[in-house]
This record gives C-alpha cells, sequence and structure tokens, in this order.
C-alpha cells in the first residue's frame, strides 16, 4: 500500500514537475517570511531580520534539492536528466554520433536480421489457437515396419540409425483407431503431402501444391474457413462428393480473392473437385516452411492417381497424426494408452507390421518440436550465421569502445568540473552510460530498417535457392522486438562500460588543475591507449576468425564448383514435365515424349534434346537393389537407376567408352537395354566383358536388362559424393525432365519452350524449367548462403577493425603532435617519424593476427560439415586470412601515419 | 541554535513531527516552532531536514496538505495527519518505549 501510494506520488512528480517545484518555492519563502516576521516582532530591522532567516534556514537551494532527493521518482527524474543532457553532448559532435551509430546499426542490424530468420525458422509458433496442446505421434522400433509403401513428407524428420527407425508416417486404419479416443483427445487428424496437382479450371494449368487432410483437419487445428466452410468428417465419408478448400494465400494469388470461388469446379490431376472455401488467412502453415495451396479429403488420394495413398491399405504408411489433447489428460497418460491402441492395430493385424522384438512404441511428442519441417535443414547454418553476427556485433563494440575512449580525453576537463561542483562518481557514471546506450538504441534503430530489408532478401534468397520453395515469415514480432531492444541495451553497456568506469574514476582535482595540452601528456594517457589498443587487437582477431571462416566456405564454394562432373552442365536447358497428372497413360506417353523432343530440337539455338526420368544433380535418386548375372556373390547389391530417352548420352556429353547408346528402339519396347557406367563395372564386373551380361531386380517379373554399352562415370545426386554404380535404362513410364543443349546461355529460350510445351498439349503443365548450373546451384544452397554471408559479414568485420585501427593511429598522431614536432626539430627524419607510427600499428596487427588465427584454428572446426574439399585447418587459408588483413590494415595505418609525417615543427611547437 | 542543540536521533524525526501536527492542522514553521516547544527546545528541527520529512511523509500517506491563509495573511503549505498517520503514532510510539526502557535497564545495570 504504502509503495504503491509512492509510485502514485513519483508518477504524479514527474508529470507536474513545474508545479510541484513552484509549490515547493512557496513553501520554502513562507518559512523564510514568516521566520523574518518573527525577528521583526522581536525588535530586528527588517533587513537584519531576513539576513538572519536566511542564515538559520541555510540556503534555499539547499533545502528544496534536499527535499527533491528524498522525493519518490527522483531517480526517474534524473534519467531523463541524463538523456536531455547526453541529447545535447551528441548533438554537438554530429560526425562522432553519425559513425558510432552506423557502426551499430550494421551490428545490431546483422544480429537481427540472422535473429529474424532464426524466430522464423526454429521459434515461431505453429499459427493456430493453443498449439501447445497439439503433439504429433511418432513411433519407434529396431527396423522399419512391414510394409506395401512408406511415404514422408518432410514434416517430422525420418530417423534411421543402426538398430533404430523412427517416423511418424502410419497406415490410414492406424489413425482411425487413434481418432477413435475421445476420452484422451479432443480432436485427431491425418494428413499427407503436399502433392503436385495438375490443377485445371482456372486458365492455363498449374501446378498446385496439394494436402491431403482428413475431414477433422481444420476442427483439430481451429482454423476457422474465411470464404465458405472447411473440411467436414463427412467429405471424408465413402462416396462423398469430392470437394476441396483453398489457401487463403493462394486463393489471393490463383483467383485474385474472388468471392464467387465457392462452388466453382476445378480439376485436380484429371478429376473433378467442387471448392467449398477458403481457409483462414492466419492459417499459413502447420510445419515450418510448408505450404499448401489445395487441400482435398483424404480418401481422395485414388482419384488424384497418388499411387502413396491408399487409405483401405493396412500396410501404406504415410499419413501424419496429430492430435489435440482433451483439456485435463495430461501427454504422458495419453501417450501410454494411445500407445496400447497403436500395438493394439499394428501388431494384432492380419500381417503384423513387426515381431515383438523390435520392441516398436509410440510417442506422443509437441507439434511444436516434432513437426520440424526445414527447420532441420536451415537450423544449423542458422546457429553458424547467429555465432558469426555475434562476432560481428562484438567488433562493432570493440571499436565503439575505441572511438568512446578516444573521445572521453577531450571531455576529461568537462567531468573533472562535474566531479568538483558535486557530482557523485555514480552519477558520473551513469550519465556516461546514459549516453552510450542513447547511442546504441538510435544504432537499434537504424539497424532494425537495414535487418528487415536484409532478413527480406536472405528469405528470398533462401525460397528461391532451396531445394523446394520454402515460405519463410520476416514480418517482425514480439520476440524480434524484444531481441533487438535486449542486444541493443547490452551493447549499449558492453562498449559504454569501460569508458564510464574509467570517466568515473578521475581525480577531479588534479585533472582540472592541468592545461588543456598538459592533460593530453599525462601518463594516465599511456595507460588509455593500452586500453585503446587492446580493443583495436580484439576487433583484428575477431576479424581474422571471421576471415578464416568465410575463406574456408568460398574454397569449398570452388573447389565444388571444380569438380568434374563427368557430363557438361553449361548451356543445358532442364524442363520438367508430367504428363501422368494430366491424364496420360502408359502407351501415349511414349508418343508424347517423342513428339516433344522433336519440336524442342528445331527450336533456333538448340542442338539437341533428350529426357529422364529426373535430372542429373538435382537432389533426385532412385536406388534399386538387383543382382547382377554372374556374380558370385549371391547378394543383390545397390545400383544408382536414371530412365533415359534417346540420344541422352549425347546431348549430356556423356562420353561412352565401350557399346552403344540407348535408341528410340530401346525405349519403343525392345528387348531391355540398359547402360552402365565405369563404376558399375569396377564394382560389380571386374575383370570382366560386361557388354552382354544382363542385371535386374530379384524379383518375379522384374525386367532383367541387357548391359549394350559403358559409359564415363558422371556424378548423379550431387557433386560432394563419390561416383556410385549407375545404370541407365530406357525410360518409357511417367514424368520426365527434358534436357536441351543450346548453342549459347540457354535462359532466353525458357518462353518458347513453354510454348512449344503448351501447342503440343495445353493440358500438360510445365512443372519447372531450370538450367543445369541452376539446378547445381540449389545443391549447393548452404554452402552459396554461408560462403556469401560470412564473406559478407567478414568484410564488415574487416572494415570496423581497420576503422578502429585508423582511428587508433589518428588519436596517437593527435595526441603526439607536440611530441614529433620536438623530435623533428631536434633532427628526427620524416622515416623515422613514420616508422615510429607504423611500428605501433603493426604490433596491434601481429598481436592481434597471432589471437586471431589461435582462435580461428579453435572455432573453424564448426564448418567441418559444410567444406569440401578443404581442412578446417588449411594453412593456406589461415595464411590468406592474415595475409589480406596486413595489407588492409597496414593501409588503414599509412594514412594517419603520413599524416605525422606531415607535421610542421613549427607550428606544432607554437600551437600551445 | 546552540552547541547544545542534541543530533535528532534516527527515526524519532516522523514521531515528532506527527506528535507536533497533532490534531490540527499546521504549516512548516508552525510544526518547527512545536516541535521546539513540546521537547523543551531540545530539538531544533532545521528545514534541510523537515521539509524533506514532510514531503516523503505526504508520499507515504501519513500526512495530508492543503494551501491555506496563516495567521498573517500569507499563503502557507497545512499539514494534517491521516488515519494511517495516527496509526504510525502508535507503532513508533510503540518501538520507541521498547528502546527508551531498554536503554534506561541498560544504563542502570
Amino acid at each position: 500500500m504504502r509503495s504503491l501510494l509512492r509510485i502514485i506520488a513519483g508518477v504524479r512528480n514527474l508529470f507536474h514537475m513545474r508545479q510541484v517545484e513552484g509549490d515547493l518555492d512557496a513553501e520554502v519563502r513562507a518559512y523564510v517570511d514568516g521566520v523574518t516576521e518573527e525577528r521583526i516582532a522581536a525588535g530586528m530591522t527588517p533587513e537584519a531580520a531576513r539576513r538572519s532567516a536566511l542564515a538559520e534556514i541555510g540556503g534555499t537551494e539547499s533545502v528544496k534539492q534536499a527535499v527533491r532527493d528524498g522525493r519518490a521518482g527522483t531517480a526517474l527524474g534524473t534519467i531523463w536528466q541524463d538523456v536531455r543532457f547526453a541529447l545535447r553532448i551528441l548533438r554537438k559532435a554530429p560526425g562522432f554520433t553519425a559513425v558510432v551509430v552506423l557502426t551499430l546499426a550494421l551490428g545490431i542490424g546483422a544480429n537481427t536480421a540472422i535473429f529474424t530468420l532464426v524466430n522464423a525458422v526454429l521459434l515461431q509458433t505453429i499459427p493456430v489457437s493453443h498449439p501447445e496442446e497439439l503433439v504429433v505421434m511418432r513411433w519407434s522400433a529396431h527396423k522399419e515396419p512391414e510394409s506395401t509403401g512408406m511415404s514422408s513428407f518432410g514434416d517430422c524428420t525420418m530417423r534411421r540409425s543402426s538398430g533404430n527407425r523412427s517416423a511418424c508416417s502410419m497406415p490410414y486404419p492406424v489413425y482411425r483407431a487413434l481418432a477413435g479416443r475421445r476420452d484422451l483427445f479432443a480432436d485427431v487428424t491425418a494428413f499427407a503431402g503436399t502433392a503436385d496437382l495438375n490443377l485445371a479450371g482456372n486458365g492455363q494449368a498449374s501446378i498446385a501444391q496439394g494436402e491431403l487432410v482428413s475431414g477433422t483437419y481444420f476442427d483439430t487445428l481451429g482454423v476457422p474457413a474465411a470464404l465458405g466452410r472447411t473440411l467436414e468428417t463427412a467429405d471424408e465419408q465413402k462416396g462423398a462428393d469430392a470437394v476441396a478448400v483453398l489457401d487463403y494465400g493462394y486463393w489471393q494469388r490463383a483467383f485474385g480473392g474472388a468471392q464467387g470461388v465457392v462452388g466453382r469446379t476445378i480439376r485436380l490431376n484429371n478429376a473433378a473437385f467442387t471448392i467449398v472455401g477458403v481457409a483462414d488467412r492466419r492459417f499459413t502453415r502447420l510445419t515450418p516452411g510448408k505450404t499448401a495451396d489445395v487441400y482435398v479429403p483424404v480418401n481422395q488420394a485414388k482419384a488424384l492417381g497418388l499411387r502413396w495413398g491408399d487409405a483401405d491399405d493396412a500396410q501404406a504408411w504415410w499419413v501424419t497424426v496429430v492430435a489435440r489433447l482433451k483439456s485435463g489428460v495430461k501427454r504422458s497418460e495419453a501417450e501410454a494408452a494411445a500407445n496400447v491402441a497403436f500395438l493394439n492395430e499394428t501388431m494384432h493385424a492380419q500381417k503384423p507390421a513387426w515381431k515383438d522384438a523390435d520392441d516398436p512404441r509410440l510417442t506422443l511428442v509437441p507439434a511444436q518440436e516434432g513437426l520440424s519441417g526445414f527447420r532441420r535443414a536451415l537450423g544449423e547454418p542458422l546457429r553458424l550465421l547467429m555465432a558469426a553476427v555475434g562476432i560481428v556485433l562484438l567488433i562493432a563494440c570493440a571499436n565503439v569502445a575505441g572511438l568512446l575512449l578516444a573521445r572521453s580525453a577531450s571531455r576529461e576537463r568537462e567531468l573533472a568540473v562535474r566531479l568538483a561542483l558535486g557530482a557523485t562518481r555514480r552519477r558520473v557514471m551513469k550519465q556516461l552510460l546514459t549516453e552510450s546506450v542513447l547511442l546504441s538504441l538510435a544504432g537499434a534503430a537504424v539497424g532494425t530498417l537495414l535487418a528487415y530489408a536484409g532478413a527480406t532478401a536472405l528469405a528470398a534468397f533462401a525460397s528461391t535457392n532451396g531445394d523446394r520453395p520454402l515460405q519463410i515469415e520476416v514480418a517482425p514480432d514480439l520476440h524480434v522486438l524484444l531481441f533487438t531492444i535486449a542486444v541493443a541495451l547490452a551493447t549499449g553497456i558492453g562498449f559504454g562500460l569501460a569508458p564510464a568506469i574509467r570517466g568515473a574514476r578521475m581525480r577531479s582535482a588534479a585533472e582540472m588543475s592541468r592545461g588543456t595540452t598538459e592533460a593530453q601528456n599525462v601518463p594516465v594517457g599511456r595507460q588509455r591507449l593500452g586500453m585503446g589498443s587492446t580493443l583495436v587487437v580484439l576487433q583484428v582477431a575477431l576479424s581474422i576468425v571471421m576471415l578464416t571462416g568465410a575463406g574456408l566456405l568460398l574454397r569449398t564454394l570452388g573447389n565444388l564448383r571444380s569438380v568434374d562432373a563427368g557430363f557438361d552442365t553449361r548451356n543445358v536447358l532442364l524442363v520438367w514435365i508430367n504428363p501422368e497428372l494430366a491424364g496420360y497413360d502408359k502407351t501415349h506417353v511414349q508418343g508424347l515424349y517423342e513428339n516433344l523432343q522433336q519440336r524442342l530440337s528445331s527450336l533456333p539455338g538448340v542442338k539437341s534434346v533428350s529426357y529422364s526420368s529426373t535430372a542429373l544433380l538435382n537432389g533426385g535418386l532412385w536406388t534399386e537393389g538387383v543382382k547382377v548375372e554372374g556374380q558370385t556373390n549371391k547378394q543383390s547389391v545397390d545400383s544408382q537407376m536414371l530412365r533415359v530417352g534417346p540420344r541422352y548420352f549425347e546431348t549430356m556429353r556423356l562420353p561412352l567408352v565401350r557399346g552403344r547408346s540407348l535408341g528410340v528402339a530401346d525405349v519403343r519396347g525392345g528387348p531391355p537395354a540398359a547402360i552402365v557406367n565405369e563404376a558399375f563395372v569396377r564394382k560389380f564386373l571386374e575383370g570382366r566383358d560386361p557388354i552382354g551380361l544382363r542385371f535386374g531386380p530379384d524379383e518375379k517379373g522384374a525386367p532383367q536388362w541387357t548391359i549394350v554399352g559403358v559409359a564415363k562415370d558422371a556424378k548423379y545426386s550431387s557433386l560432394e559424393e563419390e561416383v556410385a554404380p549407375t545404370a541407365y535404362v530406357p525410360l518409357n513410364t511417367g514424368g520426365a525432365t527434358f534436357a536441351l543443349r543450346t548453342n549459347g546461355p540457354p535462359a532466353g529460350l525458357v518462353a518458347a519452350v513453354r510454348k512449344t510445351v503448351q501447342e503440343v498439349d495445353d493440358n500438360v503443365p510445365v512443372m519447372q524449367v531450370r538450367t543445369q548450373s541452376e539446378a547445381i546451384d540449389r545443391q549447393l544452397f548452404n554452402q552459396r548462403l554461408m560462403a556469401r554471408l560470412l564473406g559478407g559479414f567478414a568484410s564488415l568485420g574487416l572494415g570496423l577493425a581497420c576503422i578502429g585501427l585508423y582511428g587508433l593511429l589518428s588519436y596517437e598522431v593527435a595526441r603526439r603532435t607536440r611530441e614529433i614536432g620536438v623530435r623533428t626539430a631536434l633532427g628526427a627524419q620524416r622515416s623515422d617519424v613514420l616508422a615510429m607510427f607504423l611500428r605501433r600499428g603493426l604490433i596491434v596487427v601481429l598481436v592481434g593476427s597471432v589471437a586471431g588465427v589461435g582462435a580461428a584454428a579453435g572455432l573453424t572446426r564448426v564448418l567441418q560439415s559444410l567444406l569440401f574439399g578443404v581442412q578446417v585447418l588449411d594453412p593456406l587459408t589461415f595464411l590468406g586470412a592474415a595475409m589480406l588483413f596486413a595489407v588492409v590494415g597496414l593501409a588503414a595505418c599509412l594514412l594517419p601515419a603520413s599524416r605525422a609525417v606531415r607535421v610542421d615543427p613549427a607550428e606544432a611547437l607554437r600551437c600551445e | 541554535m546552540g552547541q547544545s542543540q542534541t543530533n535528532l536521533l534516527q527515526g524519532t524525526l516522523d514521531l515528532l513531527i506527527l506528535k507536533a501536527v497533532g490534531d490540527g492542522e499546521m504549516h512548516g514553521l508552525g510544526i518547527s516552532r512545536r516541535i521546539e516547544q513540546i521537547t523543551q527546545g531540545t530539538f531544533q528541527v532545521k528545514p534541510g531536514s523537515l521539509f524533506p520529512a514532510l514531503h516523503r511523509m505526504e508520499e507515504a500517506g501519513w500526512l495530508t496538505s492543503f494551501w491555506g491563509e496563516s495567521e498573517n495573511n500569507r499563503r502557507a503549505k497545512y499539514y494534517r495527519r491521516t488515519k494511517a498517520g495516527e496509526r504510525q503514532v502508535g507503532v513508533e510510539t510503540k518501538q520507541w518505549t521498547t528502546i527508551a526502557e531498554a536503554m534506561a535497564s541498560a544504563l542502570k545495570a
């Protein structure tokens, strides 16, 4: 109660400062008048009475100050005073303020930008109501279940370690059993996807990302409809009408936000669906980074021709199950009961999924952590980047601390005067800290703008260059705001503390008694320089750490780019199409492909055209267990497989070392022929003639291919991997990636290619168009992102450290102008003066470099997983980083040192 | 302000002020003179101690103030004891009595 009253009084005091002051003045004056009157009544003259009254009081001002000090809200009041004073001081030195604010803006901005991404990728909660009640069901066992198929869609990471498998995909009937447990869960939903769906009936055919969801999906997540309705349980029943719900963003993009969309019929993979509604605007995703354009009931998988999604098959593992816990039910309780239900379904089915010894179990993982999505892929690079920007901020702090320290020299007299006039040391320190916190808040304000632009650019880079399109929300939220403010405050105190302590520790009387010039030559100066040098050494060391890291990544990137892919990666345009999505069957696909091959070949600038089931070096991979004829070992071996069309090897410039290529006859259904690579021969057919040998999967009815040729080794899935045994077999089913070998850069051909495909059949959507080099760049996404950003941050650090070095020497030159004058007058050569300052700068650089190389040696290990063809302790990179700094640092030293040389002795001695 | 003036014991000033104000209304000078009177001149409270204490006690809710006319027609700030102030008199009196008795018995021993 009392403290509350005091707070109220304090606030009132603050807001009514003027009135409170006036009242106090009147009150004290009334007291003086009262005493004066007493004295006059006692017989004194009015003047004598007044004098003695004032004497009794001992100064009205000190009385008032005593009242103010004891008053509530004083602390706040002095902060306000400090802030106003600090603003005045900073305004007086606009150049200094601008440099400091800009430096801090870069440091804080870089941190905020990266944190915005960390927040979006790692921290942001699922945008639905009460996401903390949601759990995702994850099974684990010693091995994968007996199944007819296992599909996962990047919602929840599949873990494979020796003797343990864990994933979230489940058969649909298991979901039904779990959904029946209304005693545990308020609601349960199953979903799978997204799948590429060919959407027709809304202008030209296009690809939409379709998520297959149970009827309970939106109710479980608590997502309302923005328009029309969401899905209901009835939509999931057998024989129900085919309906679809649109994502809000997709509705805006593809349908222009048209209100009349409800009730419209669209064709998805050639099946008719009625749009019944649009989901809420706030619902952007369930799994981070994964977006869907359209939601359809899970039982429509068959109608959409998605082979992996059979709701009746108790052995097809493909849906992810998320439940909302019933209120009052603990996760552990629900887990125990759900585990029993899960085991009952999977172990006592007609065909048990596991044996008892496999020890299967079900766990309920909080959805926020279980649905990791791209968190796993981006988590590590982001953590590294966070560390990198932390280092940049440290450099910026050291830099600004150095500037403040140098400046405090010119403020020594001001501080001395304030101390002499009775300011307490605490108050002086508070004042200096207020200044630095203000500076860093200003830096944070500017930095936030930089950060927003930076984060947007980064998110765009990540979403267009990753393996698949990602969506990263970079809109700043409360987390980001709090983070920035915390960083700004910590920074302000971090760089301001040393100068503040020094300022408050000053011996007031001693400093004041000295003249201006004398004050600049005292031994204290050497001490200060010691601190200044230490700060620059720190900057040098940290920027060398950054340069080394960036150097290692740049060399990695260079190594990866110079890897021989085994085929000519330049001037190739890749075009993805999937006619099956438009209702083509096996017999017609062949004709379409031949037609397209012919039409595309006749485009101007195109040398040769072929196609394959997937592109080389684009992240796709198909591996098959095969038995090779005549192999003594009975076990089947793993071979990478790629289906190709005619003229593939010619188009890709993938040389054949033996035998013949695959032609039209092979594709049209002649005896199964195949070409294998050298690694295949080396590994499986050592010392034997491969031509004429047969191989194929060890299953009844599986094709047995005859080897008709041997191709040179080429990289298939990634540049980093060793070339694995690979077989090329004729393509006669499924989607295809066309490859166009062009005369010049192929980017200009994109429009013509799209037009040609449309002319041939406008129901066949072009899913993607990329050049081969783009596809490879996407593969190198992590390395490129890191090399780019670390390179940028390292340059920033280098620049800041050089400014620090420059500032240190400039200050030194200014401080020792008189000394230089005396030395020159006494006969010192210009070269002596130059050497004096260069030596000083070089010592700082040398000490910093040694410390930096040492620190880098300990720290580059964290980059290990990103490096290729270069060791974490690569001596060349370390030396390069140190040399680079030495050269740039020397330039930073030369400027102030040359200024020292130009000092005119007569001038220097006169300016007392 | 003779040399004989006894230093105010820490914590006694609040109690003296609350006592001096009593059930009436008083301005600063009045309180000061009243304290001198009721302590038979032992304690003379200087404005440098008096005013900070008055403002602090007002913020604590023991005193309330208003502006009025003084005996010679001047504007003056008057203080009055609140209910909380009365309770505080009880609390502090008890504390002071305990200390005084303890000291007395200690000195006799």
